[in-house]
């Protein structure tokens, strides 16, 4: 592997790291404080799926954000704050739009939000947006790409013809399309949309390779030796697909990221509290004349991953990479 | 030729059909009753939602509604406009011309700046300049237009005030006046338009060029006498076939990417109109415009397809004997 690419696919784990942990690495609420002589973890609990275990009523009733002097006294103290000090909801609006400094390394937001702390949070969701769509997409491209060739005849014509329709429709249209007539915005109807204008490559090329395959060796030993359809995909070609298909999906990833960002940029996302690198970015265009942060760090964290996750696909793909290194 | 236009056009007949089932489906089918949306949970008289429900044809069946739909969009009638009553084609005719003219700008632009780009990448390969370029492009790739679009807004048009921030020239200026306005309006959204695009087209040149350099053709044509201009003309005659491919691949993301940049811009193209006619649940609108964008494309395929016979006589001879072997 390439220098560049190893930094790529460190780019690329590291933001789905920074995604997971954001409730811990920007919170205003500590990760370890002593509340009424226990100990409780209140950043904890905003972690996904986890953050359950680290519930504690006691804790969410406490005001973090009253003067430090009155939380170290008595029974209730502060013993470990997050790395970012700041929660992506919490407004202040006298630190409205605070240049880059060492207290707000990205600035603020017009409503004196941390910026650093915003865009943490914003990578979850275009990572769970992302990979949720990506493989949704996958899952229904390959299915029917595989069917498509395992039943033949007029099923697999349909199939084609249907692909050939829906690959007309540009994504952010259907998207958008779909999202419309749903009548509901957020992050599932977002997920399903981006799937449904993203699966059409994958059924294509899936279509393809399993079609170079039907009536060779290993297609007639598999069906000999009794393997039904579903067996016959799932178990022997479905590995021959795994790393092609990977590098799709890694495009795929990129692109959705593009769509989900484009859309919570036109206010078809999450609604406004929970950030996105989109409506983040939207909300910046209001205080364009007036300071560059807002604008510059979301599209920086927009490029590098997007860019990292194209390097990633292109250093594995099959090609120049992969023959000099054998 | 013309057999095989006719035989081309008439193959899409299946997919057109298609694009009008799956926008109906998608817009039409979906557990969303567009009254109960339009009167906000009730506030319409009973009266007024049996007119509105008659006049949207919502009692009968989805056959028979897409059956009256599509014999009407064989007219040409897609309806009315739910905000104003104007006729849908006449709205979006309106706007049509807007992002027509912002595509083929952005179009040219890609190809006027990446094929350039990628023959010089050919001609040094390896070399500092080049790498740095790569780079650079792939970089280029993962701007998305709404960044790109912000960002050359604030230098661009705050900070330096080179160009306009957005909008389109009043119509009151001059022939000559109204030319260089129309220009310095659409420079920012033809380039933010162009960005992801540039990338894509410079790479494939690069690649294609390189081939291209290494054939016998091109040692056999300057051997010749061919001057290296002559020379260069055979290496790009050679190379339009993935060009015209790659052309296929951009338009639906520039169909796509022109609904962010207008919006951005506050440019009145047929972008713009289908998000304020989603806002505003104009869904004849939104019905005619989703439609359209996948014709354009499907004219956009059947467009390279004749491109290839242009340009590559290999091609047209080979699909002009089909063409008799079926006779």
């Amino acid at each position: 592997m390439r220098p560049e690419s190893r930094l790529a696919v460190f780019v690329v784990l590291a933001t789905v790291l920074a995604g997971l942990l954001a409730p811990v690495l920007a919170n205003d609420r500590p990760i370890l404080a002593r509340v009424e002589g226990r100990l409780a973890a209140p950043a904890l609990a905003e972690l996904p799926i986890v953050g359950r275990l680290f519930d504690d009523p006691g804790a969410r009733v406490v005001d973090w954000d009253a003067p430090p002097a009155s939380l170290q006294t008595g029974a209730t103290r502060v013993l470990l704050m997050p790395p970012v000090p700041y929660s992506y909801r919490g407004i202040h609006l006298d630190e409205a739009l605070r240049p880059p400094s060492r207290s707000h390394l990205m600035g603020t937001d017009a409503l004196g939000r941390d910026l650093l702390a915003r865009v943490l949070h914003g990578a979850s969701l275009s990572l769970l947006v992302g990979f949720g769509a990506t493989a949704l997409a996958l899952l229904i491209g390959f299915c029917l790409g595989a069917l498509a060739v395992v039943r033949g005849g007029l099923f697999d014509l349909l199939i084609v013809r249907f692909v050939d329709v829906v690959a007309c429709f540009p994504p952010f249209v259907l998207a958008l399309a779909f999202m419309a007539a749903l009548g509901r915005t957020g992050v599932w109807p977002m997920v399903a949309g981006i799937a449904l204008s993203r699966w059409t490559t994958i059924a294509r090329y899936v279509r393809g390779e399993i079609l170079r395959h039907r009536g060779g060796a290993l297609w007639v030993s598999a069906r000999a030796a009794g393997a039904g359809g579903v067996r016959l995909v799932v178990r022997h070609l479905l590995p021959l697909l795994a790393a092609p298909l990977a590098v799709l999906a890694s495009f795929g990833v990129a692109n959705a990221i593009v769509l989900e960002s484009g859309l919570s940029f036109l206010g078809f996302g999450v609604s406004p509290p929970t950030p996105s690198w989109g409506s983040i970015l939207a909300e910046a265009r209001g205080s364009l004349d007036a300071a560059w942060w807002p604008v510059f760090f979301p599209s920086a964290a927009l490029v590098i991953v997007l860019a990292s996750l194209c390097a990633a696909a292109e250093s594995a793909a099959p090609g120049e990479s992969r023959v000099s290194r054998s | 030729m013309i057999a095989f236009l006719v035989r081309r056009v008439l193959s899409s007949v299946p997919t057109l059909v298609g694009i009008s089932l799956l926008t109906f489906a998608v817009l039409n089918l979906l557990p969303n009753d567009p009254i109960q949306v339009w009167s906000g949970g009730g506030y319409y008289s009973a009266e007024a939602v049996e007119h509105l429900r008659s006049e949207l044809r919502l009692q009968q069946g989805p056959a028979a509604r897409y059956a009256s739909w599509g014999l009407a969009l064989l007219r040409g009638d897609l309806g009315r406009s739910m905000r104003d009553g104007r006729p849908v084609a006449r709205v979006i005719a309106s706007a049509l011309p807007w992002t027509l003219l912002l595509n083929l700008c952005s179009v040219i632009l890609i190809y006027g700046v990446a094929v350039p780009f990628g023959l010089f990448g050919a001609s040094s390969p390896g070399s500092i300049a080049d790498r740095l370029g790569r780079a650079l492009l792939i970089l280029l790739y993962a701007v998305p237009s709404f960044a790109a679009a912000l960002l050359l807004q604030q230098w661009f048009a705050v900070r330096l005030g080179w160009l306009p921030l957005q909008g389109v020239p009043d119509r009151a200026a001059t022939a000559a006046g109204t030319t260089v306005a129309l220009a310095r309006h659409l420079l920012l959204p033809t380039v933010c338009l162009a960005l992801s695009g540039w990338a894509l087209v410079a790479r494939y040149a690069r690649a294609a060029f390189r081939s291209a350099l290494g054939r016998e053709f091109l040692a056999v044509a300057r051997a010749k006498g061919l001057s290296r201009l002559r020379a260069s003309g055979h290496v790009v005659a050679n190379t339009a076939v993935p060009f015209i491919t790659l052309l296929a691949t951009i338009v639906p993301g520039l169909a796509g990417g022109s609904v962010i940049v207008e919006q951005i811009f506050s440019l009145p193209g047929v972008g713009r109109l289908y998000l304020t006619s989603i806002e505003a649940r104009d869904y004849p609108v939104v019905v005619g415009l989703t439609l359209l964008s996948a014709v354009l494309v499907l004219a956009g395929h059947l467009l390279v397809d004749v491109l290839y016979l242009v340009v590559d006589p290999r091609i047209r001879s080979g699909l002009l004997d089909e063409s008799t072997d079926a006779a």
